[in-house]
């Protein structure tokens, strides 16, 4: 039988599908429909200092071939996580690996959420939102190069556990920020989170979305995260994991074929929680109609054509 | 209550009960087995193709049978509706359910189900198990005009009772909105289903006659099982929560009306 498994961040992971942050809450909400020790593991929601409330409605909607959203990060904060959810990862998950998606307004934040879980038990890492804005000076931590140096270098001094940044495409120069993160210590890349975007409601002549703007996910954006998987996988020589848009095994290996290590499942969830065992089924049976012994002998394994042009 | 199940539906029928309405029957055993009033399910066309709908929409039961059958009213809204409305016999749809916490009825109290459009369908639901234990149902059931007005034989057959029908424009029944005299001399406890000023107008009838409402919400849904936390409503106190796992029905009380 092929072989799923990947050896990362000095564990193995069973496969390479995992569950998206945002898109499987705390892994109990799919419990009775997702076997997720069956899967590669999953990433938490959003977990930050204090709780979040969250936008008002709606918070999503649909889009051709995907979905927006803007949740606002609602979530129990700190606290609540420790003493609530992560009790339920710890006991029920031990082959499926957990990170644990980490949210902040300054670099504080996010280290004291970082310190404040290093020490349970019940999950692998932290992987590290920088899709949101830095309260010291309202850019973006993903979009500005020394604020995401510092805030890498700051939570590499405070744990030993993977820290995987989750990079935001609302970039001209992946790459660059792919090689910072790897500099300040990361173990690892997430590419990527979602396309900003906007629906209008033209009858009303409203903004769709309670928060006006949001996260486009969904089929709609895998080519532009293939596209930058490929660029930020080939900048480093970390591990990343691929995310956009993944419905299918043929998805999910365009990504490990561009450079990716592990892939996650976000939107496909919502339309059928099978998707990830499906896509998983589906990788099998391409690596033996292949006869690929390992996966991890396919991954960045790209023909690209010779004298490839500068890429713009 | 039962976990809920993914399933492939197999769809039974699909006639059309007013202007741009169907009631499409589905063969889901499990689900069927499971259900209770109130309760709804993700309905949708799987992974396949992304055209609308791409996201599956949620839907409340409106009648089970015990052959394992579910019906459902279906309107046509926008694109992802559409589609669902043109499903023929032997399609197969992609159902997540049964979903959220059903209707709670007090056995001493005769129901008034308050309807609007196609909050109809959880009524239909409730009227017949209602019924079934005994319980006295009145279903008032309005809309904007006589021609969306649902077959009112499939209405009589399903939910074992005549609605009182209301029209904006008086085109069929009476004129008016659903609150418009009703009688509420025995009391009742009032269920309603239907768009939001419909919904606030029950609640303020609710505490001006001091009576028990219950309400089903509706809001834009991803997941349908609680993980998007896509489809709150403000609660009481002020926090946004999950219409999906805490309702869709909740009791008014528990959640905070604009007035």
């Amino acid at each position: 039988m092929a072989d799923l498994s990947q050896r990362l961040f000095g564990v193995d992971f069973q496969s390479p599908v995992l569950l998206a942050s945002g898109t499987c809450g705390y892994g109990e909400e799919y419990a009775d429909l997702i076997p997720l020790e069956r899967i590669g593991g999953l990433v938490t929601k959003a977990v930050s200092l204090e709780p979040r409330p969250g936008n008002p409605p709606h918070r999503v909607a649909e889009t051709p071939g995907g979905m927006i959203n803007a949740i606002g990060l609602q979530n129990v904060g700190l606290d609540r996580f420790r003493s609530e959810k992560l009790p339920w990862l710890s006991e029920n998950l031990h082959d499926a690996r957990v990170l644990i998606n980490v949210v902040g307004h300054s670099v504080d934040d996010f280290g004291a959420v970082v310190s404040g879980l290093d020490g349970e038990e019940g999950f692998l890492g932290f992987e590290i939102n920088v899709s949101c804005p830095n309260v010291a000076d309202g850019t973006m931590f993903g979009t500005d190069k020394r604020a995401l140096s510092d805030l890498v270098t700051r939570l590499r001094s405070l744990t030993e556990r993977p820290l995987v940044v989750k990079l935001t495409p609302n970039v001209p120069d992946i790459d660059a920020y792919a090689r910072i993160c790897e500099e300040a210590g990361a173990d690892g890349l997430s590419a990527i989170n979602t396309f900003p975007g906007m629906l209008i409601d033209v009858e009303r002549r409203r903004p769709v979305l309670g928060n006006v703007s949001g996260g486009v996910s969904g089929p709609a954006i895998l080519p532009m995260g293939v596209f930058l998987t490929w660029r930020a996988a080939a900048a480093v020589s970390i591990p990343v994991i691929g995310i956009g848009g993944i419905r299918s095994g043929d998805d999910a290996l365009q990504y490990i074929l561009a450079g990716a290590s592990l892939v996650q499942i976000g939107t496909a969830l919502f339309v059928d929680p099978a998707a990830p065992v499906q896509v998983q089924e589906d990788i099998e049976g391409y690596l033996r109609r292949h006869g690929v012994e390992r996966l991890s002998d396919l991954v960045g394994a790209l023909s690209l054509p010779e004298n490839l042009p500068e890429r713009g | 209550m039962r976990a809920p199940a993914r399933s492939w539906a197999r769809v039974l029928g699909n006639r059309v009960v007013a202007r741009d309405t169907r009631w499409i029957e589905l063969e889901c055993p499990d689900v069927a087995a499971a259900a209770s009033p109130g309760q709804f399910v993700m309905m949708g066309t799987g992974l396949s193709d992304v055209a609308a709908p791409f996201l599956p929409r949620p839907f409340s039961i409106g009648a089970r049978d015990g052959d394992g059958r579910l019906g459902f009213l279906v309107r046509e809204f926008g694109a992802g509706t559409r589609r669902l409305t043109r499903v023929e016999p032997g399609d197969e749809l992609l159902i997540l359910g049964p979903l959220g916490r059903p209707f709670h009825l007090s056995p001493d109290r005769a129901v008034l189900c308050l309807a609007g459009g196609v909050g109809l369908a959880p009524f239909l639901f409730v009227s017949a198990e209602a019924r079934h234990e005994g319980c006295e149902v009145r279903i008032v059931y309005g809309e904007r005009s006589g021609d969306r007005v649902f077959d009112l034989g499939l209405v009589r057959e399903i939910a074992g009772v005549d609605p009182e029908l209301r029209t904006d424009d008086g085109s069929l029944g009476a004129r008016g909105l659903v609150i418009d005299d009703l009688d509420l001399g025995d009391r009742p406890q009032l269920l309603a289903c239907g768009p939001d000023p419909m919904l606030r107008a029950c609640v303020r009838l609710a505490t001006e006659h001091d009576l028990p409402l219950q309400v089903s919400v509706e809001e834009h849904m991803g997941c349908g099982v609680g993980t998007c936390q896509g489809c709150v409503v403000l609660s009481a106190t002020g926090e946004w929560i999950k219409s999906c796992t805490e309702g869709p029905v909740f009791d008014a009380t528990e959640l905070t009306w604009q007035t």
